[in-house]
C-alpha cells in the first residue's frame, strides 16, 4: 500500500473499500474484546473457520473479529449479517449448528438467542435487546463491525474523514472552536471543557507541544478505554492528530496500562497501519502537517493517572505527582506545554468534527454534552458497557438497560466516578447522570465506572475498601494521605473487627475534611470521598457496626453468624454438600444445623440455598 | 515587582517566588517540615498550607510552592489553616511517637497524646536527606516503594558505595533518622581539624584558625562536593553577600624584590611511624601540639582536661621528652629542639592548674635544656614547688593496659632499677624539623643547607644565608622559641634595609592635586567622604 | 535507618547482555525509556535481576537509586524471582463486590503462600491487580496474560488445578 497523498487519494481510496463491501454479504460479527476473550472467543473462532471451511464457504462468509460490544456478561457475542442475529455466550459446540442453520439456511435458532431476564422473551436480533435498544452509541457503535487490526474497516466507515476535513479545511483556531461549541468536556474525571484546555495550550508559550493520551485507566470498575483502545483505536488515533493539529503539536503519547496487552498490541498496529497509510507522521495526507505517535507503557501504578504523575511516569520517573500550581498545559512533559486527554475524550472529536458541534451540543443536558460510556457492572443483570445521553437518569441505566437487581436483591446503592467518586443511594435513582448532578450528591462523574450494590453489601466495608485500596496506590509522599489515609483504614477496620469506638465516625470525618483539602493531588483531595458519602447516607450501618457490633450485610465476619432458619429449611442438603469446612449438618428432608465453630463464614451455603432458608444474624 | 496581601498587609516580591520565601522576608512564619532554602520546593509535608483567595474561590495551598499572584490574598492562620496542621503533627506523632523533635512540635500544638494507632517510625519521610543527595550529584539514596510502604533506602537495601560519606543526608535530617554508616561502605569521619590536630573534625568551608588572616572562610577543594561531582553549591543560596565563587582559581603573582626573607618557620616531628609510641595505636598517647589544643579555651574540649579515649579526666600524665630530637636511632636527628623542655615543663604546670581532680605528673626526660635567661627558676619551681615529677630515662615503650585505655610506663631509673607505672594519658614531646620542601626551596634560591636541611648560616651573622641578599630567620634557620624568632626577624628585616637603602624613595610618584580655587560667594556645600 | 551490612548472598543470575542490548537499543538508550526497559527485562526473567539493572545503570548512566525506586514504585516489577504462572486476582470494585475477596483468600489457602509471594517450587506467584478491565465478569483472574472470568471459590480453584497439571 502506498502512502495516501492528498484528500483526493483518501476519498478514492475510502470509495473503493465501501464498494466492495456488499451491505448484503454474510458476515459473522465475533467479539474479541477482553470480556468475551475471557469467555473463549478463540475456541468459538477456531470452531468457526473449521465449520466455514468444512462447509466449502470460504470466501462467502466474512468472519470479523472484532473489539468489544460492550455486552460483556453475555460473551462471546456472536452477531451475523445481513440479518444482524445475535447470539450470547455462544459454545464451540454450538457452531457447527449455527453455520448449518443461521449462516446457510438463514434460520434463527431459538434456543441460542438472548432471553432477557426481565420479559424472559427470546430477542432474535441486536438491536432488540433491551441492553443495546436503549443506548446511543456514537462512540462505541461501531466498535462490531471494526476488525481493531485492520485500518480498512475504520476507513470504510468514513474513518478519518473528520482528519481530512480538519486539514483540508479548518484551521486550528476553527478546530478548537468547534470543541469549544460542542460543550465537549473531560471524560477522564475531572470534566474540564477540552476546548478550553486546547485553546490554552495552543496559546502557551514554548516551541514544543505536546498532544498526549491517557490510557492509565485506572478506576477499578472502569474498563471502557480499553475496549476503546482494543475494538477501535483508531477512533482514538484520529482523535489525537486531530486534537495535536489544533494545539499546534507535532509529537503525542499513548500512556497505557501494561496490565491491557491486547490494548497495546492493538494500538500499536493501529499507529504502524496509519503510518504506512500516510495518515501519521511526516506530511499527514500531503497537508504539510507532522504528527508522530509513541505508546508508552505504564508499570502498574493507579496514581500515575493524574496528570502530573503520568507524565513523570512518561520521562522514566518515579510517578509522584507535583503540584498543579502551574498547569501541564502551560508546563507539562518535559516542562512543554502538554494537552492530556482520556481515551474517551479523544475518541469523541471525529463524531463532533463530522457531524458538527451543534449536532453533538443538542446531545445532553446544559452543562455536560454529549453521550458519556459507562461500565456498569456489580449486582445488576446486565454488565457491560453502556453509551448514554448525559442526563439519563440512574433508573435508566440500572433498570431499563441493566435490567435491575439479580436474584430478587434490594437495591442498595450505587458507586460511581471510582475510589474517588461516592456512593448514591437508592432516593437519587431517579437523578439524571452528569457532572454537576453527581457533584450535588458528593459522588463524580469520574471515568464512568458505575458499580451497582445490594443488600449484601456492607457500606462500611465498602468504605474501608476503596480506602484501603488508596492506601496501596497513594504515592506515599504528603503527610495528609498517607498518614491520613492509613489511619482511617485503622478505624475502618476497627468497625469492620466489632472493635468501633465512640466518636470514630467524627475522627474519620475530620481526617476527611483535612486529607481534602491539604493533600497535593487528586488522589488524595478527593481519596475521603468513599467514606464521607457512606457516612452521609448510611450512617445507620456505621452505626450499627460500633454500637451493637452487627453487620447487617453479612460481610465483616467478626460481627455476623448464619443460621438456617427452621421454618424456612426444607432439608434438601445442598449447602451441607457445598459447605467446605462440613459445618452444616442434619438429616435428608429435615431442618439442617450450622456449627458455628467450623464455619468460616465464606457465604458458600447462603448463596446456595434456592429457599433463603439461610439467614444473616 | 508583584503585590499580593499577606494576612489582610500588603506585600510585595518578585516574579518566580513563592509565597514562603516572600512571606519569610516580611517576618511572616509558616511552619515547614520539608523546605529547604537551597534546594526546590517539595511540597510534601503541607504543613506550610495556607488559604489563598484568587478573587473567585479560596484554596488551600502549600506556600512553599505556590507561585506568587498580583492581587491574590494570603492568610497563613485561619482556623481552618490550623485545625488541618494540627491533624497533620497528629498524625505525625502516632508515626513517630518517640522522635523528640516531633513530640516537641506537637506539644507547641497542644497535643499530648495521639488518638491515632501508634507505629514506632524514627522518620517523617520528609525527603531532605534524598533530595540533598541529588543535589550533591550523588543520588546514593532514594524514596524507595510507595504509599505506607514509602521510605529512604538504598538500592537494595545495602549499604552502597556510591555514597561518599558527605553527610549532607545526616545534616538535614530533623529526627535522627538517617545514620551516614548505614547508607555508605565507606569509612565515615569528619574532616580532620588542621588546626585543632584531627583532634575534631571541621567543615570543607572553614575558618582555618581564629587568629587566621584575612579572616575569611575558605572553600576546601578537597572535601567540597562540588569539586567532586561538579553540583551541590548550595553555600552560594545561603551567603546573602553572594560572595562565594566557585570558578576561582589559585594565582601566581610575580614581583620584583631587591631582597627576600626567608621565614617558612618548622614542621612538627610525626611520631606516628615510631612504634616505641604507639601515638597511632592509642588514643591517649598524645602529641605536644595535641596536648596544647586539649587545654586551649577554644580547642576541642573547651579547656576541659580530658583524655581523648572516653573524655575522662586524667589523674595522671606523663611527657616523654625528645621525641624526634637527639635521636639518630630511629629518625636521624642528632640536635636538640630547643623548646620541648620548656613546653613540657609549662604543660605540666597549667594542666595541674586546670584539672580539677589532683593531677600527678612525670616528665620523663634525658637532660633538662631550659635555653633562655632565667628559663632554669621556672623548672625548679615546677619541680619544687608545684610538684611535677622530673624522672630521668629514657622511655622505650608504651603498652596498653587491658582495654581501660590506661599506658603503661617500662623505664630505667639512673640507678639501673626497672621500674614501671600505669598513667591515663602520656604525652609525646615533639620535636622540630625543617619544612618538607625546604630542600626544594633552596635549590630554587641556591641558598646553602646544613645537614638536617635548615638553612645554613654562619654563627656571627645568623640571618644570612649563602646568598647575598637572601635572609632567613625563624625555626628555618634551627629550632628555637618565639622570643629568638622576633628578634631575628627584626635583625633580618634591618639588614634587608641597609642592603635596599640606596634605592629608597627612587621610585616614588609625586601626587597631583588640582589647582585650587575661590569659592566666595558661591552656596556652601557639605561633603561626607568615607574612607575605605 | 537499618540497612544490611556488607554484601549479602544473592542469586546470581547469568544475564543475556545480547537481550539487554536489543532492549537497550530498542528504547534508543534513552532513561525516558527506563519503565518500558525494565518491563521488558521483567518480560524475559519474569523479575528484575541486579545483574540485568547493573548493566542498565551502566549503559543508561542513570543512578541505581533511580531505578531501584521505580522498580519498587511499580507494581508491575519485582526484585525477587516470581514464579512460572503469575496468578493475578483483580481486586477491583466490581470484583469486590462479587466476592473477589474469597477467592484471594482460597488461592492463598490453597497455594500456602500470601499476595506478593511465589511458591517454593517457582511454580505460582500471586498477585492482585487494582483492575483488570473485565468487570462485566467479575470475579476474574488472570493466569499470565489468559484471563477467567464469573469465578467463584470452586471454579478458581480449578483454574488452578489445570496449571497444577502442566508441567
Amino acid at each position: 500500500m502506498s502512502k495516501l497523498q492528498s484528500q483526493k487519494d483518501y476519498e478514492n481510496f475510502r470509495d473503493r473499500l465501501k464498494k466492495k463491501r456488499d451491505p448484503e454479504r454474510l458476515l459473522v460479527s465475533l467479539c474479541a474484546g477482553s470480556g468475551c476473550g475471557a469467555s473463549g472467543t478463540e475456541e468459538v473462532r477456531e470452531a468457526l473457520e473449521q465449520e466455514v471451511s468444512k462447509n466449502g464457504l470460504k470466501g462467502k462468509v466474512e468472519v470479523k473479529v472484532t473489539g468489544c460490544h460492550g455486552f460483556c456478561e453475555q460473551g462471546p457475542i456472536m452477531v451475523i449479517y445481513p440479518d444482524g442475529i445475535f447470539y450470547p455466550k455462544v459454545k464451540p459446540e454450538d457452531v457447527p449448528e449455527i453455520v448449518s442453520e443461521t449462516i446457510v439456511s438463514r434460520q434463527v435458532i431459538k434456543r441460542l438467542l438472548y432471553k432477557d431476564p426481565v420479559s424472559k422473551k427470546r430477542i432474535s436480533k441486536e438491536e432488540d435487546v433491551p441492553f443495546y435498544n436503549q443506548q446511543h452509541r456514537i462512540v462505541f457503535g461501531n466498535n462490531g463491525f471494526i476488525d481493531p487490526a485492520n485500518i480498512d474497516d475504520y476507513i470504510a466507515v468514513d474513518g478519518y474523514f473528520a482528519l481530512v476535513k480538519v486539514l483540508f479545511s479548518m484551521s486550528p483556531e476553527e478546530v478548537i472552536s468547534a470543541i469549544k461549541e460542542s460543550g465537549l468536556r473531560g471524560r477522564g474525571g475531572g470534566g474540564f471543557p477540552t476546548g478550553i484546555k486546547w485553546e490554552t495550550c495552543r496559546k502557551a508559550h514554548g516551541d514544543i507541544r505536546y498532544a498526549m493520551c491517557n490510557a492509565d485507566e485506572g478506576d477499578p470498575g472502569a474498563y471502557m478505554d480499553r475496549s476503546l483502545l482494543e475494538g477501535n483505536p483508531h477512533s482514538v488515533l484520529e482523535g489525537m492528530i486531530i486534537g495535536a493539529y489544533a494545539i499546534g503539536s507535532n509529537q503525542g503519547f499513548v500512556y497505557v496500562r501494561n496490565e491491557y496487552p491486547l490494548a497495546v498490541k492493538n494500538l500499536g498496529i493501529g499507529i504502524k497501519q496509519a503510518e504506512e497509510y500516510g495518515l501519521l507522521g511526516k506530511n499527514i495526507l500531503g497537508s504539510g502537517f507532522d504528527f508522530t505517535v509513541k505508546i508508552s507503557r505504564g508499570g502498574g501504578a493507579f496514581v500515575c493517572g493524574e496528570s502530573t504523575a503520568l507524565m513523570r511516569s512518561l520521562e522514566g520517573k518515579v510517578g509522584r505527582p507535583t503540584a498543579k500550581y502551574i498547569h501541564t498545559v502551560d508546563k507539562g512533559y518535559r516542562d512543554s506545554p502538554s494537552t492530556l486527554n482520556n481515551v474517551e475524550t479523544w475518541a469523541n472529536v471525529p463524531v463532533i468534527i463530522n457531524k458538527g458541534a451543534e449536532w453533538y451540543a443538542s446531545l445532553g443536558t446544559e452543562r455536560s454534552k454529549g453521550t458519556k460510556v459507562f461500565s456498569l457492572v456489580g449486582k445488576v443483570r446486565n454488565t457491560g458497557l453502556v453509551e448514554v445521553p448525559m442526563g439519563t437518569p440512574l433508573r435508566t441505566i440500572i433498570y431499563d438497560i441493566g435490567g435491575g437487581i439479580p436474584k430478587k436483591k434490594k437495591f442498595k446503592a450505587v458507586q460511581t466516578g471510582g475510589p474517588s467518586g461516592g456512593c448514591i443511594p437508592e432516593d437519587f435513582l431517579d437523578l439524571p447522570v452528569d457532572y454537576e448532578r453527581l457533584a450535588e450528591v458528593g459522588s463524580i462523574m469520574g471515568s464512568g465506572g458505575m458499580i451497582v450494590m445490594d443488600q449484601d453489601t456492607c457500606m462500611v466495608d465498602l468504605a474501608r475498601y476503596f480506602v484501603d485500596f488508596l492506601k496501596n496506590e497513594s504515592c506515599g509522599q504528603c503527610t495528609p494521605c498517607r498518614e491520613g489515609i492509613t489511619q482511617m483504614s485503622e478505624i475502618l477496620a476497627d468497625i469492620c473487627e466489632g472493635n468501633g469506638k465512640e466518636g470514630d465516625i467524627k475522627l474519620l470525618e475530620e481526617l476527611a475534611v483535612m486529607i481534602k483539602r491539604f493533600s497535593l493531588c487528586g488522589l488524595g483531595k478527593t481519596a475521603p470521598n468513599p467514606v464521607l458519602t457512606t457516612i452521609l447516607y448510611f450512617r445507620d450501618e456505621y452505626e450499627t457496626h460500633i454500637k451493637d457490633k452487627k453487620c447487617p450485610a453479612g460481610v465483616c465476619k467478626a460481627l455476623f453468624h448464619y443460621e438456617i432458619d427452621e421454618e424456612l429449611c426444607n432439608g434438601c442438603r445442598l449447602c451441607a454438600l457445598k459447605c467446605p469446612q462440613k459445618a452444616i449438618t442434619g438429616e435428608k428432608k429435615k431442618s439442617h444445623h450450622i456449627d458455628q465453630d467450623k464455619c468460616i463464614k465464606c457465604g458458600i451455603c447462603y448463596n446456595a440455598c434456592k429457599f433463603d432458608a439461610i439467614i444473616i444474624h | 515587582m508583584i503585590t499580593f496581601k499577606l494576612n489582610g498587609k500588603e506585600v510585595q516580591g518578585k516574579e518566580g517566588e513563592y509565597v514562603l520565601q516572600v512571606a519569610g522576608r516580611y517576618g511572616v512564619e509558616i511552619p515547614t517540615l520539608c523546605y529547604h532554602k537551597a534546594l526546590g520546593p517539595a511540597g510534601m509535608c503541607r504543613l506550610c498550607t495556607v488559604e489563598v483567595f484568587d478573587g473567585r474561590k479560596t484554596d488551600f495551598v502549600t506556600a512553599c510552592n505556590y507561585p506568587i499572584r498580583e492581587g491574590m490574598e494570603v492568610n497563613t492562620e485561619t482556623d481552618a489553616v490550623h485545625e488541618g496542621r494540627k491533624l497533620i503533627v497528629e498524625l505525625l506523632l502516632a508515626r513517630c511517637p518517640n522522635v523528640p523533635m516531633v513530640k516537641k512540635l506537637a506539644a507547641g500544638y497542644g497535643i499530648k497524646k495521639p488518638r491515632f494507632k501508634k507505629k514506632d517510625d524514627d522518620c517523617i519521610l520528609c525527603g531532605l536527606c534524598v533530595r540533598i543527595c541529588e543535589r550533591m550529584g550523588n543520588s546514593a539514596i532514594g524514596l524507595t516503594g510507595r504509599g505506607v510502604d514509602m521510605k529512604v533506602d538504598t538500592p537494595f537495601h545495602i549499604q552502597t558505595d556510591l555514597c561518599m560519606a558527605c553527610g549532607a543526608c545526616a545534616s538535614v535530617c530533623p529526627t535522627g533518622h538517617i545514620k551516614l554508616e548505614d547508607i555508605t561502605k565507606h569509612a565515615v569521619q569528619p574532616i580532620p581539624s588542621e588546626y585543632d590536630m584531627g583532634l575534631i573534625g571541621r567543615k570543607p568551608i572553614y575558618i582555618p584558625y581564629p587568629q587566621a588572616v584575612p579572616k575569611a572562610p575558605a572553600i576546601d577543594r578537597t572535601y567540597c562536593m562540588h569539586f567532586k561531582t561538579g553540583e551541590c553549591k548550595i553555600c552560594t543560596a545561603f551567603c546573602s553577600a553572594e560572595a562565594i565563587d566557585h570558578s576561582q582559581e589559585d594565582e601566581t603573582v610575580e614581583l620584583n624584590v631587591g631582597s627576600i626573607i626567608l621565614a617558612p618557620g618548622f614542621e612538627p616531628y610525626d611520631p606516628s611511624g615510631d612504634d616505641t609510641y604507639q601515638h597511632s595505636r592509642f588514643p591517649n598517647v598524645v602529641t605536644s601540639m595535641e596536648f596544647e589544643r586539649i587545654l586551649s579555651a577554644s580547642g576541642p574540649y573547651e579547656a576541659h582536661l580530658v583524655r581523648p579515649s572516653d573524655e575522662k579526666e586524667p589523674k595522671k600524665i606523663a611527657w616523654v621528652q625528645c621525641v624526634g630530637s637527639r635521636n639518630i636511632n630511629r629518625c636521624d636527628k642528632s640536635y636538640c629542639s630547643a623548646v620541648c623542655c620548656m613546653y613540657a615543663i609549662k604543660g605540666a604546670v597549667i594542666a595541674k592548674e586546670h584539672s580539677s581532680l589532683p593531677l600527678d605528673t612525670a616528665i620523663f626526660f634525658m637532660d633538662m635544656r631550659t635555653y633562655g635567661k632565667d628559663f632554669e627558676k621556672y623548672y625548679n619551681r615546677a619541680k619544687d614547688e608545684i610538684g611535677v615529677r622530673f624522672i630521668r630515662s629514657r622511655i622505650h615503650t608504651i603498652e596498653p593496659v587491658g582495654d581501660t585505655g590506661d599506658l603503661k610506663l617500662v623505664y630505667v631509673t639512673e640507678g639501673g632499677e626497672i621500674k614501671q607505672e600505669v598513667f591515663d594519658m602520656v604525652v609525646l614531646s615533639i620535636g622540630l624539623m625543617p619544612p618538607a620542601d625546604a630542600k626544594d626551596l633552596a635549590e630554587r634560591l641556591d641558598i646553602e643547607l646544613d645537614r638536617h636541611n635548615f638553612a645554613s648560616t654562619k654563627c656571627l651573622s645568623p640571618i644570612e644565608t649563602s646568598k647575598p641578599g637572601i635572609y632567613v630567620c625563624g625555626a628555618f634557620q634551627g629550632p628555637k622559641d618565639i622570643p629568638g624568632t622576633v628578634m631575628e626577624a627584626s635583625a633580618a628585616a634591618n639588614t634587608a634595609m641597609g642592603l635596599l637603602a640606596p634605592a629608597r624613595s627612587s621610585l616614588v610618584q609625586k601626587k597631583e592635586y588640582p589647582a585650587e580655587k575661590e569659592i566666595l560667594g558661591e552656596e556652601p556645600r557639605i561633603g561626607v567622604f568615607v574612607c575605605h | 535507618m537499618t540497612t544490611i551490612k556488607g554484601e549479602p548472598q544473592v542469586k546470581q543470575e547469568p544475564i543475556d547482555t545480547a537481550y539487554l542490548d536489543n532492549v537497550l537499543e530498542q528504547n534508543m538508550q534513552d532513561p525516558e525509556n527506563l519503565i518500558m526497559i525494565l518491563q521488558d527485562i521483567s518480560a524475559k526473567y519474569n523479575y528484575l535481576p541486579r545483574e540485568a539493572l547493573n548493566y542498565v545503570v551502566e549503559r543508561l548512566n542513570v543512578p541505581m537509586s533511580l531505578i531501584y525506586s521505580a522498580a519498587t514504585f511499580y507494581k508491575a516489577f519485582s526484585l525477587t524471582p516470581r514464579g512460572k504462572y503469575i496468578i493475578n486476582v483483580c481486586l477491583g470494585t466490581a470484583c469486590h463486590v462479587r466476592g473477589a475477596g474469597k477467592i484471594k483468600e482460597s488461592l492463598e489457602e490453597r497455594l500456602n503462600i500470601h499476595e506478593g509471594e511465589t511458591t517454593e517450587d517457582l511454580k505460582f506467584t500471586l498477585e492482585t491487580v487494582r483492575c483488570l478491565g473485565c468487570c462485566a465478569l467479575g470475579p476474574v483472574i488472570t493466569v499470565n496474560e489468559k484471563a477467567y472470568g464469573g469465578l467463584d471459590r470452586g471454579k478458581a480453584l480449578k483454574v488452578i488445578e489445570q496449571y497444577e497439571r502442566e508441567a
